[in-house]
């Protein structure tokens, strides 16, 4: 199947179109979509979480990649679950999902509905991994209601190999008091779409949003988070941290979005990527549109080459320049990954870029 | 008559109350010490007297010079005489010390400064505190340092002479020499007919200084006062201790 | 907040009576209302164009005709190009003495303190009315110097700077651009021509005013400045206009050429009248070693779309924007910049400040391009906003494009209003809430407000005066 999903990751607002960062029609040519199968995925979900095989009726949300994006996965899942954490659980595994594709299984469409009743909290894991060769195509939709007082911690991490396209779509809307906290981890992919919006609609309710990204080669990423400040008191906080390498690009949009009536509201967003040859291209694009006097925003980005301070302070202490950098880069990706409930999901995520920095001659440059 | 009446003093912050009924009165020419461990509301009463919207007068009243003060703006108390010295004093980017010194003066004194004396006065306070002349076209405590932004207050104390200065931990994260020089300028101030009350953890800055009265608050209360020597009690004993002796 | 009996009380407007005084117009001639080859033939025939420039003008009324309108920023619903007359002429030739010029015009430039500012202070002034420059004059030692000042109708016929302004015109803002250029390029008419020789350095400013006076009038001048290697110069741009209640076009288009190692700087102060669409355009090709200033006020308008773009060609050439916005009641302006770094070791530095009132919409929108050869380059941008009420808005829009590793780009943005321990600070020391505000408000203006021309920095002070008296709360 030919598909050209259109305006996926639109900015909130539009800025001049040669700037390419408006929002991007992309064209997909997707494998059959077959149900997926058992030795495609793990799913664990703890006993105090409640699953539903139906339709849960929960509201509208809106989405990071938009609604074409969204409707894609509404139309031909094939994975995915829709669970209900109940009032003030707070079960102590993880949900913990990972899909892995191959040559039988190349698409991978998973539709996830998470909601989280008044005062409990939950963690999710989300993993995409593919076997190496395969052309695979994962587009995912993953929607998040905290209620009052309840958290939800997302971590999705793609490792996907070099052949595949990835969509990783991410909305949420919190309640009073209630908080996502996200983890994206983007490492892998071809071309790479990844983004998530969030609706602070309750009073005193918070969104942390912390993304690390890894490109090398000619891989692409493009990436898209929203803030939307609606309720008194909300809270966000972005953080996006990346490095580029060989003749990778990203765009990076991250929007916080004071709505009016969002008094006493605060909104940090903080970029820093690290590049590593002349051949990348980084695109930032960081807003803040604000209806509201009452309010606090802040945005700060800094790209470059690596502090030589830095480096020198290093080499100081006997390690040579490229083992230098590599730590440098991996002390960057930590606070995200620590954040990785999984001992062996941590590894494999260290592992993916352990290997990948081996390969790479640009960091030695 | 006193120059400050606090009486039954009530206040909250975000609906939590933090002073509990605070009855505290300074004379004319007197000094004040207040002490207490952090968290009593030490900040929070000279912050009411000057009028911080952040804090809500649930009860009780401040009369200052013979006039009840306790919903006037914090304007009109500067200009009733009032002076406050800063713990944290704001930077105020784009308005440099002069400038500010001057539009504060002639709002207080409601009288047009002269110029050249205004310059020359301001020049030869900064000279007593060692501060560099410089410093008077600087944007108000811009970049500052800790011991600077202190020296600046003193200053604009000074240059306001007002009846009563109240100083909130002016001489903390001080080194010896500026505790020094700070001390000194609030000695040139005091005279006899104006007043101080100086909240303090350490009795350097009291050095020079004739001190009245001694109070201790704790958990939004005064728990004791007494002379001078209350401060080498709480030295020895420590504030617990003293509360727990007041109580008993 | 504790309720300190603030009043809310909203003043009308800011005085704006020295702009809003009205001359009768008093046109030798007017095109029709309306964009048409018709009438872009008629504008050129009347000017008396050379031919090139007849044909330059058809050809961009055809980009007008094929290129969209912008899909982003403030809304230009209120502006029809039908209603628009393109051309009025005053009855008056351009003369270089202010007592040839015709008393309705020469008091209006009276009124705005332009005569005095050139005896003052300024090396030469030009005084464009409408559509065409009823005054230019340039001190005779400047003049000595090699330095041309004139309006470039006259450059134009003229045999030795003529080819120059054919070799320039719109070849670093070509028609294609965008939309409004467009139209620039089929309609313009006044503006200035400078040229400063290499090596020479103009020590006083130029100024050129542009006021537009006919209701339902486009303003289209067109400002062509050389530099050359070595040589530096500092020019002044001022504007305004009465209000009126149809809607009035500024399409104006700079072309600004800094030669290898020559400084130019270019201050603006905008104050066009509330019923104005500005949609100007600026652009400066800055070579090896040189330095570009821009320094930008804007106050004025109904809608603005201003982002002056600095193209750093050469190695080591260097861009400075300082910039001010101030949106208030039925504003939107939507101002920033653009830079690319085209060369290594290029540096840009950029800063800007907005305060939004009284329903006042501002837009900072910028764009940094860092291209692939560009290495060592540096860039730092830094913008903050200010909140004065919750009817108005301010938003931030900045996009960097960094096409290399080897570069140092920083970027750092802040909104909010005015802090409640400030104004608290500054009362207690005798300061009222009205004044503790204006204060904090002025010293948020500071480092900007400096870098105007004293005049207008005096001015752009009053003005916010004006503006937070009693004005907020």
């Amino acid at each position: 199947m030919n598909t050209t999903f259109q305006k996926i990751n639109s900015l909130p607002v539009s800025t001049w179109g040669w700037l390419g960062v408006n929002g991007t029609d992309v064209p997909a040519e997707i494998p059959e979509i077959v149900p997926c199968k058992k030795e495609n995925k793990i799913v664990r979900v703890p006993d105090s979480v409640k699953l539903f095989s139906g339709v849960l009726p929960v509201p509208e949300l809106e989405t990071a990649l938009g609604t074409d994006a969204a409707d894609f996965v509404q139309d031909h899942w094939n994975c995915g679950i829709t669970a209900v954490v109940p009032a003030g659980t707070r079960p102590e595994q993880p949900i913990f999902l990972s899909y892995h594709m191959d040559e039988s299984n190349p698409a991978i469409v998973d539709r996830n509905t998470l909601v989280a009743e008044e005062g409990s909290e939950v963690t999710v894991v989300m993993s995409y991994l593919s076997k190496e060769g395969v052309s695979g195509f994962h587009s995912g939709l993953t929607r998040l209601f905290a209620g009052k007082n309840a958290v939800i911690h997302l971590v999705q991490v793609q490792l996907l190999g070099d052949t595949c396209v990835n969509f990783d779509n991410i909305g949420a809307v919190t309640q009073e008091n209630g908080a996502v906290d996200i983890v994206q981890v983007e490492f892998g992919a071809k071309s790479s779409y990844a983004g998530c919006k969030t609706r602070l609609l309750g009073k005193g309710s918070r969104m942390d949003y912390n993304t690390i990204y890894f490109g090398d080669q000619d891989r692409s990423l493009d990436m898209n988070v929203v803030a939307e400040h609606a309720g008194q008191k909300t809270n966000s906080e972005i953080s996006a941290s990346g490095a580029l390498l060989d003749e990778s690009s990203k765009i990076f949009r991250g929007t916080i979005d004071f709505l009016r009536g969002a008094k006493q509201a605060v909104g940090h967003e903080s970029e820093y990527s690290l590049l590593f040859s002349p051949k990348v291209r980084s695109r930032t694009a960081p807003l803040i549109l604000c209806g509201e006097e009452n309010v606090e925003g802040q945005h700060a980005a800094t790209t470059g080459k690596i502090d030589e301070n830095k480096l020198f302070y290093l080499m100081s202490r006997g390690l040579d320049e490229l083992a230098a950098k590599k730590l440098v880069i991996e002390a960057q990706f930590r606070p995200a990954t620590e954040k990785i409930p999984d001992d062996a999901l941590r590894r494999a995520v260290s592992e993916f870029v352990e290997k990948r920095l081996n390969k790479i001659e640009s960091l030695s440059q | 008559m006193s120059l400050l009446e606090i009486k039954n003093l009530r206040v909250s912050a975000d609906d939590k109350a933090i002073l509990k009924g605070i009855n505290l009165s300074v004379g004319q020419g007197e000094i004040h010490v207040l002490m207490g461990p952090n968290g009593g509301g030490k900040s929070t009463l000279v912050n009411t007297v000057m009028g911080h919207p952040q804090y809500r007068v649930d009860e009780g009243s401040i009369v200052f010079d013979g006039k009840d003060i306790t919903r006037e703006p914090t304007n009109e108390r500067a200009k009733a005489g009032l002076f406050l010295s800063f713990q944290n004093p704001e930077e105020v980017p784009g308005v440099t010390l002069e400038n500010f010194m001057r539009t504060s003066r002639t709002a207080i004194t409601g009288k047009p400064v002269k110029l050249f004396a205004y310059q020359k006065d301001l020049k030869g306070k900064m000279e007593e505190l060692g501060m560099d002349g410089e410093y008077a076209s600087r944007y108000l405590n811009v970049g500052f340092s800790g011991g600077e932004k202190k020296k600046s207050e003193i200053l604009q104390m000074l240059m306001l002479n007002p009846k009563l200065a109240i100083l909130d931990e002016t001489d903390s994260g001080l080194d010896v020499d500026a505790v020094k020089i700070v001390s000194q300028g609030v000695e040139k101030f005091k005279n006899r007919d104006n007043s101080l009350l100086v909240i303090t953890h350490n009795t350097k800055i009291l050095e020079y200084l004739n001190v009245d009265y001694v109070h201790v608050l704790m958990d939004g209360k005064i728990v004791k006062t007494g002379p001078r020597s209350l401060i080498d009690q709480i030295n020895e004993a420590g504030f617990q201790q003293l509360a727990a002796a007041a109580a008993g | 907040m504790r309720d300190t009996g603030v009043r809310k009380t909203y003043v009308e407007d800011i005085d704006r009576s020295i702009y809003d005084v009205k001359d009768k117009v008093n046109a030798s001639f007017q095109v029709e209302k309306g964009l048409t080859a018709k009438i872009v033939n008629e504008i050129a025939i009347k000017k008396n164009d050379p031919e090139w420039m007849r044909l330059f003008r058809l050809k961009s009324l055809q980009v007008y005709n094929r290129l969209p309108m912008p899909s982003w920023g403030p809304s230009l619903d209120g502006l029809d190009m039908e209603q628009i007359i393109t051309y009025i002429r005053p009855d008056t030739r351009m003369s270089a003495k202010w007592t040839e010029v015709p008393d309705d015009i020469k008091n209006t430039f009276e009124r705005l303190g332009i005569p005095k500012a050139e005896r003052d202070y300024l090396s030469g002034v030009g005084a464009q009315y409408d559509s065409e420059v009823v005054y230019h004059n340039l001190r005779e030692e400047v003049s000595r110097q090699g330095v041309i000042y004139t309006d470039m109708e006259s450059a134009i016929h003229d045999p030795v700077y003529g080819p120059m302004v054919k070799k320039h015109f719109m070849k670093l803002v070509p028609p294609e651009d965008h939309k409004f250029v467009a139209l620039h390029g089929a309609v313009w008419s006044g503006g200035s021509f400078v040229y400063v020789p290499p090596g020479v350095n103009v020590e006083v400013p130029l100024q050129s005013y542009f006021r537009l006076n006919a209701p339902g009038a486009g303003q289209f001048e067109h400002t062509l400045i050389i530099v050359g290697a070595g040589a530096s110069l500092h020019f002044i741009e001022g504007c305004s206009a009465p209000k009126y209640n149809v809607a009035n076009l500024h399409a104006g288009c700079v072309e600004l050429y800094v030669g290898e190692n020559a400084h130019l700087r270019y201050s603006t102060v905008e104050n066009w009248s509330k019923n104005m669409y500005n949609l100007n355009t600026k652009r400066a090709l800055v070579e090896k070693g040189a330095s570009m200033e821009w320094v930008s006020g804007s106050f004025g308008s109904h809608v603005s779309y201003l982002y002056p773009m600095s193209i750093l060609k050469g190695e080591k050439a260097r861009m400075e924007f300082t910039g001010i916005t101030f949106a208030g009641k039925g504003q939107s302006l939507d101002t920033g910049m653009k830079v690319v770094h085209a060369a290594p070791y290029t540096y840009s530095n950029i800063s800007t400040k907005s305060i939004s009132k009284d329903g006042g919409n501002c837009t900072y929108r910028s764009s940094v391009k860092i291209l692939p050869d560009a290495h060592d380059c540096k860039s730092s941008v830094s913008c903050e906003s200010l909140m004065l009420d919750d009817r108005s808005r301010s938003d931030t829009i900045p996009v960097t494009d960094i096409q290399n590793d080897n570069v140092d780009i920083g970027h750092e943005a802040k909104i909010g209003r005015i802090s409640d321990d400030a104004i608290f600070y500054l009362m207690s020391r005798g300061l009222s809430e009205e004044d503790a505000k204006a204060m904090i408000v002025t010293g948020f203006a500071e480092p900007i407000a400096k870098e105007l021309p004293m005049e207008y920095a005096v001015e752009m002070n009053n003005l916010i005066r004006l503006e937070m008296e009693g004005s907020i709360g």
